[in-house]
């Protein structure tokens, strides 16, 4: 009973916890607004707990704290993965490879978020697809981690996978070198 | 039944090498419909002149694999090497069956044996590329030129890397 009392309050609790700092944050940011009004912020980056929950169960293993520093400050990185592919850049390496990822130890969360390892239940119209797609990105994203599958077809694409990898990185390295040679 | 034998042991060393895999080495089947068929990609030996090419080879397994050995031949561009034959077959005393050498210069612990695996053929191919072997050359004229003129073998080798890598 505690625990459906819990699940289905979190929802409205996270949207008051947020709705409440965000005001706060602007009622303060008002009064030190021409000091330190040099970092423009959308105002469309207010943290939708809704948001936060889709992507935790995309990157399992960004804290939910580094996931809300992200929406708070860059529009989070679905946002970013959307800019990312429209460039033809590799989004994933794009996001993970951000410096700016990880939030200053100074940086309060909002609210504590729950562990993401118990969903609330009204995510699940998306979670499936959202989480499929999540776990093939990330092993897509760290290929020397998964190099064996129990399904043959799965083998195969690793193995290719593998070899073309090998063969990428030598070219580039030796792209790099001649460049290196001729400079 | 033998066969089946090989397949097993086949896949056996097909997962060994895919999940701990050798730094510089990817081995496994072309497809799994036939265990007896494989290609490999071998990293150049650092501080040697294949340094930074990645070479790709086939591995053909006899039905009685273990008992006798593969046969290796490295494909797409030609690996110029004393010890790799022109059209790309690889020798080197880990392929030879086992037995007794004709010509007294292999110690049967170098040869093949049941005990041996891919991963050693691949590893021993490996240390080939940096360190050849004078006394039995299978390209005549690699050996030659290894032996009398290294700069022009080592520039040779070099050219063919970046050949190998489409640059």
């Amino acid at each position: 009973m505690t625990e459906e009392e819990h699940s289905l309050n979190i929802p409205s609790l996270l949207t008051l916890a947020v709705v409440s700092y965000f005001v706060l944050r602007w009622f303060f940011k008002r009064d030190d607004g021409s000091a330190g009004g040099g970092r423009g912020r959308g105002r469309g980056n207010a943290v939708d707990p809704a948001q936060v929950e889709q992507i935790a169960q995309m990157f399992p293993q960004l804290s939910t704290r580094d996931i809300m520093w992200d929406l708070q400050r860059n529009g989070g990185v679905l946002q970013r993965r959307q800019r990312g592919s429209s460039q033809g850049v590799d989004w994933k390496l794009y996001v993970f490879a951000d410096a700016d990822k990880n939030p200053p130890p100074s940086f309060q969360p909002p609210v504590a978020i729950p562990s993401t390892n118990t969903p609330p239940t009204q995510t699940t119209t998306a979670a499936p697809a959202l989480k499929a797609d999540g776990q093939d990105l990330i092993s897509r994203g760290t290929p020397s981690k998964t190099t064996w599958s129990q399904n043959k077809e799965e083998r195969q694409q690793l193995l290719q996978k593998r070899r073309d990898d090998m063969i990428l990185a030598a070219r580039r390295k030796m792209m790099q070198k001649n460049q290196g040679d001729a400079q | 039944m033998a066969s089946s034998v090989a397949q097993k042991r086949l896949f056996h060393e097909y997962k060994n090498l895919s999940t701990n895999p050798p730094e510089g080495i990817t081995a496994g089947p072309v497809t799994e419909d036939d265990m007896f068929h494989w290609e490999a990609l071998i990293q150049g030996p650092e501080g040697t002149p294949f340094d930074g090419g990645v070479f790709a080879a086939e591995l053909k397994f006899p039905r009685d694999y273990p008992l006798s050995p593969p046969t290796m031949k490295f494909i797409g561009g030609g690996v110029w090497h004393p010890n790799v034959y022109p059209n790309g077959t690889v020798c080197i005393s880990i392929l030879h069956p086992p037995g007794d050498d004709p010509n007294h210069y292999e110690h049967a612990s170098e040869r093949w044996s049941p005990i041996q695996s891919v991963e050693k053929i691949l590893l021993s191919v490996m240390s080939m590329l940096a360190e050849p072997n004078d006394e039995s050359p299978a390209n005549v004229e690699a050996a030659k030129m290894w032996r009398e003129r290294r700069a022009e073998y080592e520039k040779k080798v070099r050219d063919e890397v970046k050949k190998g890598l489409g640059l």
